[in-house]
């Protein structure tokens, strides 16, 4: 079974094609934030450079998050539609999960964190396992400053990887006992989420298309203010355009 | 595609702002299906549109959108000739959505994509119910976000004649519906209101009605509260009906005045503000008038939907051909000019 896997979490985008043989071709490209504008193509050339039909697909993957919304929303939209387009469906992955399963071979606690801006960081933990990595914790939205006091608490030995780390690397240099994922493994990977849905497309473990929804983690600003409202009000609104 | 002979079928797909919606239409002139999910609800305790709450509801209601349309037209993917989506103007996250799975059923089905302009796609919207509509004409397309004097010399080929110098009609509403406490969305409330009023009873500002084909209504909206702040007793009613009949007036006026310069035979509305009771009959009344043909499409084909969009794409893929994969949103996007 033809797996197609699409990334759209973080500034990165990302597709790769593969199957019980591995993966087949994958495409990274992490300058610009031109999602929407390089997606399409590059999943276009990915399957051309494998050989491989895209009518072939015979499941969509897709990190549904939680990342910035608006490059994340480029690729679920576009998993939705393939999967619908094709008539298959569905295996999203957290791209938290995606970054841990790239350094399994650890045995550090992993601290998957993703630069969720407005010095911010959405992050997990999670331990090596025969065959991949456990999530220990729930995904979770926090400032570094308490992802690096839940660090101190535990007091193990850790391996911090994704965007977050690079970016928060002076908040988590205190933490005595840690570790740095590289620029390599900083964002999540099409190719790994490939990887990673490859066993659960074999226990059909799917979702319809329309069952698909991003993880967001942090609600509208407007939700936000509207519960705090009158202290608040109307802001974050843009006037309504009729048509 | 590119020919005339056989049925051309285009999935076209809406989400520039607040409204979901697909639709499939033959040969650029025959509406197949059109679906719409309208979110007003979700933004109404806001009293506008939340752009993050706005894309968050298309990623959610578009395969079923487009579901539907299919169904309706009864086709599937191996039936359409090519997929359209607005890639501009409108909320750029909003837009994303649309233009993101427009172009995987393109790629999936292998047919072309084509990127249309959300202002063409208004002015395309009255062609689809008047088929003996043809340039060269004059277009008033008026929204909450657009308020433009279009002449549209050929099929792609436009002038803009005049535009707003501050707030769009469909904002003046909205704005004046929030001050009077009429709620959200303005346009077809004012209208209900103002149905219990006299458009006589206050003489609000026509502004720049003798000047050129530019619009202004924000002084309209600042004169709206200062007479209803000096009056405190004034009747609602009375104020928006006298508030929507210097819309009204402005826009017929200014409307009137192009064609007679264009010296076109047609004369059409479009845009949400043109499901505005009072403009459509009086919009129409000035046609006759005039001798001129005029034309107002039905109230749903002239607020925010995909068949029009699908019509504007049929003449664009003739105009332009297909739109390449690598294409975005593009927010600001003006009407094309050549
Ligand atoms: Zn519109």
């Amino acid at each position: 079974m033809l797996i197609l896997g699409i990334e759209t979490a973080t500034d990165q985008v990302g597709c790769a094609i593969g199957g019980h043989e591995g993966v087949l071709a994958s495409f990274h490209a992490a300058r610009g934030r031109r999602h929407a504008e390089i997606l399409t193509p590059s999943i276009e050339f990915t399957c051309r450079q494998a050989r491989v039909d895209l009518r072939e697909v015979g499941v969509i993957a897709v990190d549904l998050g939680p990342g910035l919304f608006t490059g994340l929303r480029v690729g679920v939209a576009t998993a939705k539609a393939m999967a619908q387009a094709l008539r298959v469906p569905v295996i999203g992955v957290s791209s938290l999960d995606l970054l841990a399963f790239a350094v399994r071979y650890t045995n550090r606690l992993v601290v998957a964190v993703i630069d969720a801006r407005r010095g911010e960081l959405f992050y997990a933990f999670y331990r090596q396992v025969p065959g991949g990595v456990q999530r220990l914790s729930e995904y979770q939205l926090g400032a570094p400053s308490d992802v690096a006091s839940e660090l101190l608490a535990r007091g193990e030995e850790c391996l911090v990887v994704g965007d977050g780390a690079l970016r928060y690397r002076s908040v988590f240099e205190d933490v005595a006992r840690t570790e740095f994922g590289t620029v390599g493994n900083a964002h999540p990977s099409a190719a790994a989420l490939v990887e990673l849905a490859h066993p659960r497309a074999l226990r059909e473990e799917f979702v319809q298309p329309w069952e698909v929804a991003p993880l967001y983690l942090r609600r509208a600003d407007a939700e936000v203010n509207w519960e705090l409202r009158p202290l608040r009000q109307g802001a974050g609104l843009r006037q309504r355009r009729t048509a | 595609m590119s020919d005339d002979s056989g049925l051309s079928c285009i999935l076209g797909i809406e989400t520039s702002c607040d409204e979901t919606a697909a639709a499939v239409v033959a040969n650029g002139a025959a509406v197949l299906s059109s679906v719409v999910s309208s979110q007003v609800d979700l933004h109404a305790r806001f009293g506008g549109v939340v752009p993050e709450i706005a894309s968050r509801a298309h990623v959610e209601l578009l395969t079923p959108v487009v579901a539907e349309a299919l169904v309706e037209a009864g086709l599937d993917g191996a039936g359409i000739d090519a997929v359209a989506a607005t890639v501009g103007p409108g909320l750029v996250g909003a837009l994303l959505v649309g233009v993101s799975a427009a172009k995987a059923f393109a790629l999936v089905w292998d047919v072309p994509f084509v990127g249309v302009n959300h202002l063409e796609a208004h002015l395309y919207a009255a062609f689809l119910e008047e088929p003996s509509l043809a340039p060269p004409l004059i277009v008033l397309l008026v929204s909450g976000g657009h308020t433009l004097l279009v002449a549209m010399e050929d099929h792609g080929r436009y002038r803009v004649l005049g535009s707003t110098v501050d707030d769009a009609a469909g904002e003046a509403f909205d704005k004046v519906a929030r001050f009077l406490g009429l709620g959200y969305p303005g346009g077809p409330a004012i209208d209900r209101v103002a149905l219990e009023g006299d458009p006589r009873a206050i003489a609000f500002p026509r502004a720049m009605l003798d000047q050129g084909h530019d619009f202004s209504f924000s002084g309209l909206k600042t004169a709206v509260i200062n007479h209803v702040r000096a009056n405190p007793d004034v009747r609602v009613e009375d104020v928006a009906a006298s508030f929507q009949e210097a819309v009204v007036d402005v826009l017929v006026t200014k409307a009137r005045r192009a064609a007679a310069e264009a010296d076109v035979k047609a004369v059409c509305l479009a845009g949400g503000v043109a499901a505005n009771s009072v403009l459509r009959e009086r919009f129409l009344d000035a046609c006759m008038e005039d001798g001129r043909q005029g034309f107002v499409p039905s109230r749903s084909m002239c607020t925010d939907n995909a068949a029009m969009v699908a019509a504007a794409a049929w003449h664009r893929l003739r105009l332009d051909g297909p739109t390449p994969l690598d294409a975005g949103a593009y927010p600001n996007l003006g009407l094309p000019f050549s």
